[in-house]
């Protein structure tokens, strides 16, 4: 292998001081290492969190919001000389149900960015078994449809959820529901909402997610039952839930789905907003730790660099004497930044993927959640080097540069 | 008239530390093509001051300089560097060897660094220079392993691996004794007359000097005499 002149040098001043060099590419291992640590725990918990979230929410939820004015439609084209209607939604009665919500389905799953659109009808019920009497609410919904969007049947501990689609008046409650009323599969048990009549229905299934509060109060119907029950007519729907093929395109394509129907269409984004806030905050202490590192690595080259300068100044003057150029002392001595950067890196990414590793062994055992979310995401890697060559070099910059600018008469005139 | 190798004229240079003085007074000067030259003068006179003028390390200075016919005066730092490195072998008043390298590898690298020849090529032809001085035994040495005599022989060695069209020595001799120092001459003598390479040494060895083919006097920072 030819290696050129300026790197045998670089390699030699660094062999020259082997445990300095091994310190400092010590730091820089470190620094990776944990880069690389840290963005794979923060990544498995932001992206555990999300999917927990998505078990429960749609990407995009349509619905008419009660609201006291509504005039952005008009705004948009007569600007400040519109006028605005004010009513009171406690006053006048408004339906709470979408305007024509089949037709929406079908224009909404037209388009391209929308991968599945189903509506709902939600009815806020008191379930009855004896004289227990407990609040909830009831999800009409197609059951095929929702276990495509939030996989249902990962929640299923009794029962199947196709029977919604069997059995009359069947119902899927949840097993915080069921634990209060003692009520199991097969039982029955009275449904009564604030507009029908009570009704009397079966239950064909038991459901449990992580999270209790729903487990508490949610059950599932057919569609068509809800309906009855609220005492409703076929075309009455409250929700339309959907699903987009990237989730992160969600508040653009709520902002356009607002603007096509005039209803309020919620992203997950702002349906979860204390998860954002939290994957924020964590992103900040992540990045303020991996800052901290890469600085003392960082000054972990600068500093043996700057003590190889001080120590070297006479051969640097001597090599400049013999024709080395200011670039190529610069050379030799980025390459020495470069070298110590490139050795802790490697170690660091290595080491970085071993850490990663054995944490995502570490036992949880909280809800579903069974062992510590680690994500092996490869740009993370790739990012660790270059943040580790940035920060080499970066370091190695100005002391190179110092190198570079020795005058080698002062030097040799001693 | 023979070609000439290196042509200063009317060069002055002052130090500002403490206070202005002038170290080099208008000093004109002319060595042709394989002249053996030495410069000789008391101490603080100015010797070392011109010869680093000459070699085109210091550019501070006024006048301009020729080297092989070509102003160097006010050329840019790196081409000055690829001029020494490939047409000046200079040789320091004390060794000024790399210590972390072995000798053969001191010797080796203004070589390398010009890219002319082949790493092979290189070893080889370092390995005859230092021959040339009898110490090649210390070839695979630390080069501070070695004593000041012979590590001013590796020195010399270094400063003739690319055969610079001119040699400058600041006392080259100045750590040898009398055996060796007639060996750097004969050598020095050797290059000049077989080889027509050019040489301006500053000595204190009144011997050394009359023996070269021109004596530069210096005094005070201007030339008194120009030899012959
Ligand atoms: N860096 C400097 N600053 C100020 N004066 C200097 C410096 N270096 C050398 N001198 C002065 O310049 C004069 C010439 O020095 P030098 O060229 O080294 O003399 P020589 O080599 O003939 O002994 C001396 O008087 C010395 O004191
Ligand atoms: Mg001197």
């Amino acid at each position: 292998m030819k290696i050129s002149v300026n790197t045998e040098i670089a390699l030699t001043y660094l062999s020259a001081r082997k445990k300095q060099t091994a310190v400092a590419s010590l730091g820089v291992m470190f620094g990776i290492s944990m880069f690389i640590f840290m963005q794979s725990l923060m990544k498995g918990t932001n992206d555990y969190f999300e999917k927990m979230s998505f078990n429960s929410t749609p990407h995009i939820r349509l619905y008419s919001e009660n609201k006291v004015a509504d005039n952005h439609i008009l705004k948009g084209f007569l600007k400040d000389s519109s006028v605005k209607m004010l009513t009171n939604p406690k006053q006048l009665i408004q339906t709470q149900g979408l305007n024509n919500p089949y037709g929406l389905v079908k224009e909404i799953s037209k388009y391209p960015r929308v991968a599945n659109v189903t509506p709902q009808v939600t009815a806020m019920v008191i379930y009855t078994s004896g004289s227990v009497q407990i609040n909830g609410n009831v999800a009409g919904v197609d059951i095929d449809q929702e276990n495509k969007m939030f996989d249902v049947q990962s929640n299923m501990v009794a029962g199947n959820l196709h029977d919604l689609n069997r059995v009359n008046n069947g119902l899927l409650i949840g097993k915080g529901v069921a634990d209060k009323l003692s009520l199991h599969l097969g039982d029955n048990i009275t449904v009564t909402s604030g507009t029908g009549s009570p009704t009397i229905m079966r239950i064909v299934g038991i459901f449990a997610t992580t999270i209790k509060q729903i487990d508490e109060t949610k059950s599932y119907a057919n569609i068509v039952q809800a309906q009855n029950l609220l005492g409703k007519d076929r075309s009455y729907v409250t929700d339309i839930k959907i699903n987009v093929k990237d989730y992160n395109s969600a508040p653009s394509v709520a902002k356009d789905l607002e603007t096509l129907t005039g209803y309020k269409a919620e992203d997950w984004v702002q349906a979860n907003e204390q998860i954002k806030a939290a994957f924020k905050i964590r992103a900040v202490i992540l990045n303020s730790v991996i800052g901290v590192l890469l600085l003392v690595a960082g000054f972990g080259i600068y500093n043996i660099l700057n003590m190889t300068i001080y120590e070297k100044i006479k051969e640097i003057a001597i090599l400049k004497a013999q024709g080395f150029s200011g670039p190529s002392v610069t050379s030799i001595f980025l390459q020495q930044a470069l070298f110590i950067g490139l050795l802790g890196g490697l170690i660091g990414v290595s080491f970085g993927y071993l850490i990663t590793l054995m944490v995502s062994h570490i036992y949880i055992g909280a809800g579903t959640l069974k062992y510590l979310p680690m994500s092996f995401y490869t740009p993370h890697y790739i990012e660790a080097i270059i943040f580790g060559i940035l920060t080499t070099v970066a370091a190695g910059f100005f002391p190179a540069r110092k190198a570079s600018k020795v005058d080698p008469v002062t030097i040799i005139r001693g | 008239m023979a070609e000439s190798a290196l042509k200063a004229t009317n060069i002055t240079k002052y130090f500002h530390d403490p206070v202005t003085i002038p170290v080099l007074k208008n000093i004109s000067l002319d060595v042709h093509k394989g002249e053996f030259v030495s410069i000789v003068g008391k101490s603080g006179c100015g010797k070392s001051t011109l010869l680093y003028v000459l070699s085109t390390m210091d550019t501070d200075y006024e006048g301009s300089l020729d080297i092989n016919g070509t102003l160097v005066t006010g050329k840019s730092l790196n081409a000055l560097a690829k001029i020494r490195n490939a047409s000046i072998g200079f040789v320091f008043q004390f060794h000024y060897l790399l210590p972390d390298f072995t000798c053969l590898k001191n010797v080796m690298i203004p070589a390398l660094r010009l890219g002319k020849l082949s790493y092979k090529e290189v070893e080889e032809k370092a390995y005859e220079k230092l021959k040339m001085f009898g110490v090649e035994d210390q070839a695979l040495k630390r080069a501070d392993k070695l004593s000041g005599g012979q590590q001013q022989r590796v020195a010399i060695a270094r400063a003739l691996i690319n055969d610079p069209a001119i040699i400058m020595g600041d006392e080259p001799t100045g750590n040898l004794d009398s055996k060796n120092t007639g060996i750097v001459f004969d050598l020095f003598q050797k290059l000049s007359k077989e080889f027509g390479q050019t040489l301006i040494t500053v000595t204190h060895d009144e011997d050394f000097a009359r023996r070269s083919d021109r004596i530069i006097e210096m005094a005070d920072g201007e030339i008194k005499s120009h030899g012959k």
